[in-house]
Formats: structure tokens, C-alpha cells, sequence
């Protein structure tokens, strides 16, 4: 790099990088600045700039959507930190054949599409299903028992589809810290479960944190999985956000319902993102 | 250190992991199970193996369609990722440029803006400045969400390579093009494929932005699975799903072998 003049060099950055910019301007921000000009535009002539957003908070209808989503979504990302930790310090800790063996199979649910991991629960949800049976012999429920359309369902299902992100970033928390402290905390006359407790546990709250930051915002935003388990009896956010967009066609009320969902994900990433920079030096 | 770990730990360990292990990949099973069914309706475990529903799928007109688009798109997308994210990724690790950190970040942020409000842009960006829904409009929103993997795979090899080579390369006499061509890009590939092979999966198995943009014409597989569950799932949804299920192992073995998933995953 030293014998490259800096002027030649940044005249080669620029020629590299410019096809990135021209499709990251023209293929996303231009679109994503539409939907927000979009927001502010009334749906009829005499109504207010914030119309699309009134209608929104007026409705108690929008509102239970919202309180819905954010409830299931806390439930989803505390469910995703208590069964994330313990396999990510267990896939930590493992050999290296068994530590691959176990990232494939975390990893390989979270590369399937959503709607096929989607379809698996429908099938294990719905009445006569295999969850039915063995809660049926196990002698809990009745034979027409099922769990599709009902909240639970959708928790179960998102947990699963969003577990892999809070395992990997947790994961990557418990990997950075060096053993030789847990072995200091052992040596010490720490039990196993207190040096996890008091030493592991406090060193990954940082992984901890942003994976359930990660959950949240996927959760808020999750669309495949809440309109096939639940549909439309429990309509969440994105899913309403899809059927003014399509069914209705009403772009205002669904671009200013978008930029409701942005700002809610925003106020999740922000502190996120702080914590990574934070984290990176 | 392990030695050391009491046994009821150990025990805890192995049956919590496998519990959740189990839990996770449970509904896979399920649907590949579900596939092998002889009976005509969807059920798990399955009544009876064959596999007529592989059969069925593909003498369906609709279904076969489906793949094509889906395929034609994922290629698509996976050489315009390749193309453009490569050459970004190259500009941020070996130049200087000017608020470089903000100009990564910006290259990222299609990772964090929720698909479903990106789904509704590309959808009224197109109604507005073009004719509607279009194999390009897919092309152009998959593109834009997958080119953050291929510039992270890439940075990621570009990080932990020599950058002596390029050094030796340039003074051997090589010209600019020759410096890229024979010093940099040949250390790019690791990172090229696996981004391309992500690109590729992400393409093929991307519901949302697809949803938005769907005709009667435009229809890729995870969609044509997407509309089945919505009103009379049959065995051979179950059928093209475990071929998707196939395709992402090959595409991870694939994908460790280039690059170790220990790596891409942190």
C-alpha cells in the first residue's frame, strides 16, 4: 500500500465501491425514504399530515395488534436467554468434532426457510397432530387438543426459528472468555455451578444482552411465523402492516404503520448498536 | 478442566442440550417425515412410506414453475451479490477512504430494517416508477439484503490474509489490473464463495420481499409453500420442503468447507 500514491488509491476505492452505493441508494434507501414521505402524505384532502398516524393510536384495534406483538415478543426473547445460554456454554466448552457437530445442527434451522420451519410446527400444533398425541397419552388434554391459533403456539414457534441467533451470539461471548479464569475461580474452591453462576454468567451479559436485543427486533418484526401459526384470528403488527399494504391497499396507513414499527425496532438497535461500538473499542 | 466438571453438570448438559437440540430440530423432522407418507392427507408419522408425493411434485406444473423462478432468481442474485460486494469489500479493507466506518454501517443496514416495511418499499417503489412486481424488482430487493453477507465474508478472509502478496505482486511490476487480478482477488475466493453460496440460500428461501411482489406469474417456492399452508396443505408441500431441507445441508457442508463455521459464525 505504501508505494500506492493515497490519491491512486482512494481514485480505486471509489471506482470499487461505486456500484455498491448506486445499488444501496437506489435499491434501499430511495425505497425505505418513500414509504416515510409516504406516512405523511393524508389519505384524503383535508385531513393533517399526522393523519395515518392518528388513525393508528385512535383505533383500539391498532393498539391491541401493538400490545400483542410487544407481549409476545418479551415472552420469546426471556424464553430465547434461558434454553440460548446453556447451549451456547455447551457448545463452547465441547471438543472440536462435537462443537461442529452441535453448530451444524444449530445452524442448520436457522439457513431453512422460515416457512418450512413454520410448516413443521403447523403440523405439530394443529389437532390430531404428533404433540397432541403424546400429551393425550401422557393422559394432559383431550383428543381434539390444539395449539395452532393460540398464543402459545405462535411463542413455540418463534422461540424455535429465533433460538439460533441468541445461541450464536452468546456463543461468541462465552468463547471469548479465557478459560484460565473459570480454572482460577475452580481452583479457588468454587463449586462448577458458582463459577458459572459468579464468573461465565457475568462475563457473556454482553452476548446475553445483544442477542436478546437481536430477538426483540426480530420478533417485533416477524411476519411468516405469527400469520401461519396464528393467522388471522391473532393478528400481530407486520401482519397488519401486509394486509393494509396488499389486501386494502391503503400505502399511507401502511407506510405510517411501517415507520411505527421502525421507530419501535430503532429504539431497540440504537442501544445495540452502542453496546457493539462500546464492545469494539 | 473437564475432568473436573462434576458428573451432575456433565448429566445436565447432556440431557438439557439434547432436549433443546431435539426441540430445534424437531419440526424439520416432522415435515420430512410427513413427506414419506402413502395416505392422502397430511400427518405426522406418516401412514405408511412411499414416495408418491416426491412423484407428484414433480409432474406439477405449478410446482416445477416455482423451482425454475426460485432458481433463476437465487443465480441471479447470487452473481450480482458476488459482483458488487466483492469489490466493496475489497475498497473497505485495503484503502483509506473517507468515514469508511459510516459507509460499512451503511452496507449493513439491510440487516437491520425489518424485510416486511423493505417488502412494502420495493413493492410501491416499482407500482410507482415501473410496471409492478417484476423478476427484476426480486432480483434488485434480494440483492440488496444478501449483499451484506458476501461483504462480511469477504472483509472476514481479507482480514486474516497477507497483504505482503499484493506488496510483492506490485513489485514484480505488476499493473493495476494484474494487482488485482493475481494478488488480491485469488485471496477474495474463500470469502467470494461462501458469501455467494449465502446469497444463494438467503435468494432461495426469502418469503417476504417476495410476498410483496407476487403475481399470478411471479411465484418462487417458499411462496408456493407459503399459499399451500394458507388454505389445503397436502403431502407434497411436506415433499418440496425436504428437498429445500437437503439443498441448505449440502449448501452448509459446502459452506464450512470453504470457510469453517466456527468462523462465519464468530
Amino acid at each position: 500500500m505504501s508505494a500506492t500514491s493515497g490519491r491512486q488509491s482512494r481514485r480505486e476505492a471509489i471506482l470499487l465501491i461505486t456500484p455498491g452505493v448506486a445499488l444501496l441508494i437506489g435499491g434501499f434507501l430511495f425505497p425505505a425514504f418513500q414509504i416515510l414521505a409516504m406516512a405523511f402524505v393524508p389519505a384524503t384532502e383535508d385531513a393533517g399530515i399526522w393523519s395515518n398516524f392518528a388513525r393508528f393510536f385512535v383505533d383500539g384495534y391498532y393498539l391491541g395488534v401493538t400490545e400483542r406483538t410487544l407481549r409476545l415478543s418479551v415472552i420469546i426473547t426471556a424464553i430465547t436467554v434461558v434454553l440460548g445460554f446453556p447451549i451456547a456454554y455447551i457448545i463452547a466448552r465441547s471438543g472440536p468434532r462435537l462443537r461442529l457437530v452441535l453448530l451444524i445442527m444449530t445452524i442448520l434451522p436457522l439457513m431453512t426457510s422460515v416457512v418450512i420451519r413454520t410448516f413443521g410446527w403447523v403440523i405439530v400444533l394443529s389437532r390430531g397432530g404428533p404433540l397432541t398425541d403424546i400429551l393425550h397419552a401422557a393422559g394432559l388434554v383431550e383428543r381434539n387438543f390444539a395449539l395452532l391459533y393460540t398464543e402459545t403456539g405462535i411463542v413455540l414457534a418463534m422461540v424455535q426459528v429465533l433460538l439460533p441467533f441468541m445461541a450464536i451470539t452468546t456463543l461468541g461471548a462465552i468463547s471469548a472468555i479465557d478459560t484460565r479464569i473459570e480454572e482460577a475461580a475452580r481452583t479457588m474452591g468454587c463449586s462448577f455451578w458458582r463459577s458459572l453462576w459468579h464468573v461465565v454468567l457475568p462475563l457473556s451479559i454482553p452476548g446475553i444482552v445483544s442477542g436478546s436485543l437481536l430477538v426483540f427486533a426480530l420478533s417485533i418484526s416477524s411476519f411468516v411465523t405469527p400469520s401461519l401459526v396464528g393467522g388471522v384470528r391473532l393478528p400481530v403488527l407486520a401482519w397488519s402492516i401486509y394486509q393494509q399494504a396488499t389486501s386494502t391497499l391503503d400505502w399511507h396507513f401502511a407506510a405510517a404503520q411501517s415507520v411505527f414499527l421502525l421507530l419501535l425496532v430503532m429504539a431497540i438497535i440504537i442501544p445495540y448498536l452502542a453496546l457493539m461500538r462500546r464492545k469494539n473499542g | 478442566m473437564v475432568n473436573r466438571v462434576p458428573f451432575a453438570a456433565r448429566a445436565t448438559a447432556v440431557i438439557l442440550g439434547a432436549a433443546i437440540l431435539f426441540f430445534m430440530l424437531a419440526p424439520l423432522a416432522v415435515v420430512v417425515g410427513a413427506s414419506l407418507t402413502a395416505g392422502q392427507f397430511l400427518s405426522f408419522p406418516p401412514q405408511g412410506l412411499s414416495l408418491r408425493w416426491y412423484q407428484a411434485v414433480l409432474s406439477s406444473p405449478a410446482y416445477l414453475s416455482a423451482a425454475w423462478t426460485s432458481l433463476q432468481l437465487a443465480v441471479l442474485v447470487m452473481v450480482a451479490a458476488t459482483v458488487i460486494g466483492t469489490p466493496v469489500a475489497i475498497a473497505l479493507t485495503r484503502h483509506r477512504l473517507p468515514g469508511s466506518q459510516i459507509v460499512a454501517g451503511l452496507f449493513l443496514s439491510p440487516l437491520i430494517l425489518p424485510t416486511i416495511i423493505f417488502g412494502i418499499g420495493i413493492l410501491i417503489f416499482f407500482s410507482l416508477y415501473a410496471d409492478g412486481p417484476s423478476l427484476t424488482a426480486l432480483w434488485l430487493g434480494h440483492t440488496v439484503i444478501t449483499l451484506p453477507y458476501v461483504i462480511r465474508t469477504v472483509i472476514a478472509v481479507l482480514e486474516d490474509s497477507d497483504p505482503a502478496v499484493e506488496e510483492a505482486v506490485r513489485t514484480m511490476g505488476a499493473n493495476w489490473w494484474q494487482r488485482y487480478w493475481h494478488g488480491i482477488l485469488p485471496q477474495c475466493y474463500g470469502g467470494m464463495a461462501a458469501g455467494a453460496f449465502f446469497a444463494f440460500n438467503i435468494s432461495f428461501d426469502e418469503a417476504v420481499i417476495a410476498l410483496f411482489l407476487r403475481t399470478p406469474e411471479l411465484q418462487t417456492l417458499p411462496l408456493k409453500i407459503y399459499a399451500e399452508l394458507e388454505f389445503s396443505p397436502d403431502p407434497s408441500v411436506a415433499a418440496v420442503s425436504t428437498v429445500m431441507i437437503a439443498m441448505t445441508v449440502v449448501l452448509i457442508v459446502i459452506i464450512d468447507r470453504l470457510l469453517g463455521l466456527g468462523r462465519v459464525t464468530g
